[in-house]
């Protein structure tokens, strides 16, 4: 894959956690032994993630979005058996 | 979702008299699938012999026990989780490790130690793909472990690594565990009507819903739904809550859940005690809302177990739970009869016979012979010294040989303070137990063999897991086992299996062993097909004093002496594996009474205090056993290959067969060991050599050759560090 000519920089953001149905030992036990135990009741769940930030230069957003989530996919950098990923450029570099 | 072929349809409803609801339809299919049922097996696997003054008979289910005197007794069980694992390495392997503690803890003992024996495909190889996938498998499999091991306290303190062609895109993961308790302690499972039905630990969620069933099919594509996420801090938990609860007296039955949810343990339970239970589903606490009683019945959520317990007790059990900070649910009571009734609500949804979901109707398989895999044929070697070094070298840096050190230093393997040898240091793993006896076990496996002779193959595994224990000065007192082939259904397979089985009895009828417990897997199989014959037989054995504990390793100024015979039996053995010659060879063959003379032998031996350094002759044969030796002591070898035992047609063969019932020992008595040896009428055995320490090198005589072969330590240790030097290359894949 040549990116080298590309002169756009993007920094992207690599979100990875467990699907909807599997579930997040790390992410109950913060629900329920630190915010239920101090009482903040309003909140009804937490989810834990992993995440990347990775500056990249490509074309283009869309095209910098899709050559990192293929990086992920190729590399294993998460198991799409257990966790689903997403991939969003949050901002562009000059 | 319906898993019941139609006989099974046919003969529920024949049984019932009625068409079956569909909620009782989730639960039946769960508990007939293979994975639970053993409906496939059960008829052979009844026939292994399971006696002896040392197994408690009677009182097992989910582990065997044996009593090992002054009041104490030890659990031993194994699992595997390989459909898991290969779809996701790091949390199927955690959650067997998990599984198998639980299985131990439901007997009332404390976990002390684990094992593992691990099969992927070969880490560098030809197939560029393959071996990347294999590397990421073991990788995760090997992290899994050691985190959830690791986080529970329990040390892993040995195992088995075999890799394979066989095991493209797929890996298997066994994992045993050991338990011990005082007699007294143990659960009896005797139970009362109006007992309380507790389900204790994490919550019930979607996750694994038919993980039992997706373990008695073959993987395929996406269909990967079963899916366990370990939490290691909750197990931990568990472990010491349950065994509080087990000292306090407040468990009158228990049992943990796995495969099948609660719907195979409820109905297993029931049938344990004797006695019917009612359970109203909607009083399990769960992950979230809107779960149907199906899903609460068939959910495989991890970190739970069932506990029984009285009403006058049930104050205390809660305590303990809440103590912990453990979730718990009263979900219902043991009643009289035999029946398991399951509420929703209050309303009853099924009132079905325990027995009737418990006992699936068992099935007689087809078998056929396959055609022989193995031509009985020896191959030209050129044996030149220089051939015959650098063989040496590469089958020392073949993985299947090659230190292990990469993966079990990821592991804790002294935590507890219990582990004298710890692995890499000798043939088995030995543990201090607390009534001043020592605990040698080991696994073992051997795909290749079994592949090419399932019958021979298996024996060859019984004959090296018993000769491992006693390089430690161990006496085997009993087996354990674990099956692991493709699927039934094909008659070649299920020949192989009834082969290894009839193996197991045989040799286990012979040598007096018990098998006290074990697992059978089928289905296993990927894309490709079906994954080699792989059994995996695990054995466990006392020594009695300390003295008595052996290691491989040559000290300066020995004599070396070897006993056994070595014959011409090539198939399946890492030479041939290495040098390309795989599937060529007969696979050796276990002489039985030349296994016990010489097993009694090295015994007495060690008994008399003649011995300095002991080790088996096994995977790759002679000239690996010699160097192992070297490395570990320090120390180098002279040793003249004319002297050995043997009916071998070439030098490689001496060097590199896989012929079973040999030791090789290093003694300062030599004159004494001589006697004793001379008076065991038809032992075979010889003094081979001698060992240095002067200078850095090792010599291999043999009149055949022009001048010795030399081997340096630097050489071999360097190749034996392979396996590490492969992972460490190649850090991410």
């Amino acid at each position: 894959m040549n990116t080298n000519t590309s002169k756009s920089r993007f920094i992207v953001l690599v979100n990875i956690e467990n699907k909807p149905y599997v579930s997040d030992p790390e992410g109950e036990t913060i629900l329920r032994d630190l915010i239920m135990e101090e009482g903040y009741s309003v909140v009804e769940s937490v989810r834990t993630a992993k995440s990347l930030k990775m500056i990249v230069r490509a074309k283009n957003p869309k095209q910098a979005e899709k050559m990192v989530m293929k990086i992920c996919e190729k590399l294993r950098i998460f198991n799409p058996i257990i966790s689903s990923c997403t991939v969003n450029v949050v901002k562009s570099l000059p | 979702m319906s898993e019941l072929t139609a006989g099974e349809t046919k003969y529920l409803r024949k049984k019932l008299g009625r068409k079956p609801s569909a909620f009782e339809l989730d639960v039946v299919s769960a508990e007939w699938s293979e994975h639970c049922s053993y409906k496939s097996s059960k008829k052979l696997i009844r026939k292994f012999p399971n006696r002896s003054k040392f197994v408690i008979p009677g009182l097992a289910s989910d582990a065997a026990l044996l009593d090992i005197g002054l009041g104490y007794v030890l659990a031993i069980h194994i699992e595997s989780h390989n459909h898991p694992s290969a779809v996701e390495p790091y949390g199927g392997s955690a959650t067997g490790v998990g599984g198998v503690i639980r299985d131990i803890l439901s007997l009332g003992a404390r976990p002390i130690a684990l094992l593992n024996a691990l099969r992927f495909y070969p880490l560098d190889n030809a197939n560029k793909r393959y071996s990347q996938s294999s590397r990421w498998l073991l990788r995760n499999v090997t992290k899994g472990i050691a985190d959830y091991g690791n986080c529970i306290g329990v040390p892993t303190v040995g195992g088995e690594v075999e890799f394979d062609r066989g095991f493209s895109n797929y890996c298997l993961v066994d994992v045993a565990a050991i338990g011990i308790s005082k007699r007294e302690k143990i659960i009896r499972n005797r139970s009362n009507k109006r007992d309380i039905v507790f389900l204790v630990g994490g919550a019930t969620g979607r996750d694994g819903i038919h993980g039992s069933s997706f373990a008695s099919k073959k993987l395929s594509g996406e269909d990967r739904s079963a899916v366990q996420i370990p939490d290691p801090f909750t197990e931990k938990l568990l472990i010491e809550a349950v065994l509080e609860a087990v000292d306090r007296g407040c468990v009158n039955a228990m049992k943990d859940l796995g495969g099948g949810g609660l719907s195979c343990c409820l109905s297993e339970i029931s049938e344990t005690i004797s006695k019917g239970l009612e359970v109203d589903l909607s009083k399990v606490h769960v992950k979230e809302d809107g779960m149907s009683p199906s899903e609460i019945i068939l959910s495989e959520s991890q970190e739970r177990m069932l506990v029984i317990t009285s009403q006058t007790n049930q104050a205390y059990l809660t305590e303990i739970l809440s103590k912990y900070n453990l979730s718990y649910s009263n979900i219902g009571s043991v009643i009289e009869g035999k029946n398991l009734v399951i509420k929703y609500a209050g309303d009853v949804i099924m009132n079905l016979p325990s027995e009737l979901i418990c006992r699936a109707p068992l099935i007689d398989r087809d078998t056929i012979p396959p055609e022989s895999k193995s031509e009985d044929r020896n191959l030209y070697f050129r044996e030149r010294p220089s051939d015959l070094y650098k063989s040496i070298l590469k089958v020392l840096a073949n993985p299947n040989i090659a230190s292990k050190k990469w993966i079990y230093e990821q592991f804790d393997h002294e935590v507890g303070i219990r582990t004298v040898l710890k692995p890499g240091t000798a043939d088995s793993s030995v543990l201090r137990l607390e009534n001043g006896k020592y605990l040698a076990v080991k696994l073992d496996g051997n795909s290749k063999q079994c592949d090419l002779d399932p019958y021979h193959g298996t024996m060859c595994i019984l004959s090296e897991v018993c000769r491992n224990i006693i390089s430690t000065g161990g006496k085997p007192l009993a087996i354990i086992d674990h099956l692991q082939f493709g699927s039934p259904e094909n008659a070649h397979i299920f020949w192989a299996f009834k082969q290894s089985v009839r193996a197991i009895i045989n040799y286990c009828e012979f040598m007096r062993l018990p098998v006290v417990g074990g697992k059978v897997s089928f289905y296993n199989e990927n894309n490709l097909g079906p994954i080699k014959h792989s059994p995996v037989i695990g054995s466990i054995g006392l020594i009695d004093r300390s003295e008595w504990i052996m290691m491989p390793r040559f000290g300066s100024e020995e004599s070396i002496f070897i006993i056994g015979n070595t014959k011409d039996e090539m198939g399946g053995s890492e030479f041939y594996e290495t040098t390309g010659r795989a599937g060529n060879g007969k696979v050796p063959i276990v002489d039985l009474n030349d296994d016990m003379r010489n097993a009694k032998a090295v015994l007495r031996l060690i008994r008399e205090d003649v011995v300095s350094s002991l080790h088996d002759c096994s995977k790759g044969g002679l000239a690996i056993t010699l160097c192992e030796m070297a490395m570990r002591g320090g120390n180098n070898f002279q040793v003249d290959l004319d002297k050995i035992p043997n009916s071998c047609s070439s030098i490689s063969n001496l060097l590199f067969s896989e012929t079973p019932s040999r030791y090789i020992l290093s003694t300062n008595k030599r004159k004494r060991l001589n006697t004793m040896l001379s008076a065991i009428s038809g032992l075979e055995f010889s003094e081979i050599g001698m060992t240095t320490n002067n200078g850095s090198e090792s010599f291999l005589h043999h009149s055949k050759l022009n001048s010795p072969v030399i081997l340096t330590q630097k050489n071999i240790t360097d190749s034996y560090e392979n396996l590490g030097t492969i992972m460490e290359r190649t850090p991410v894949d």
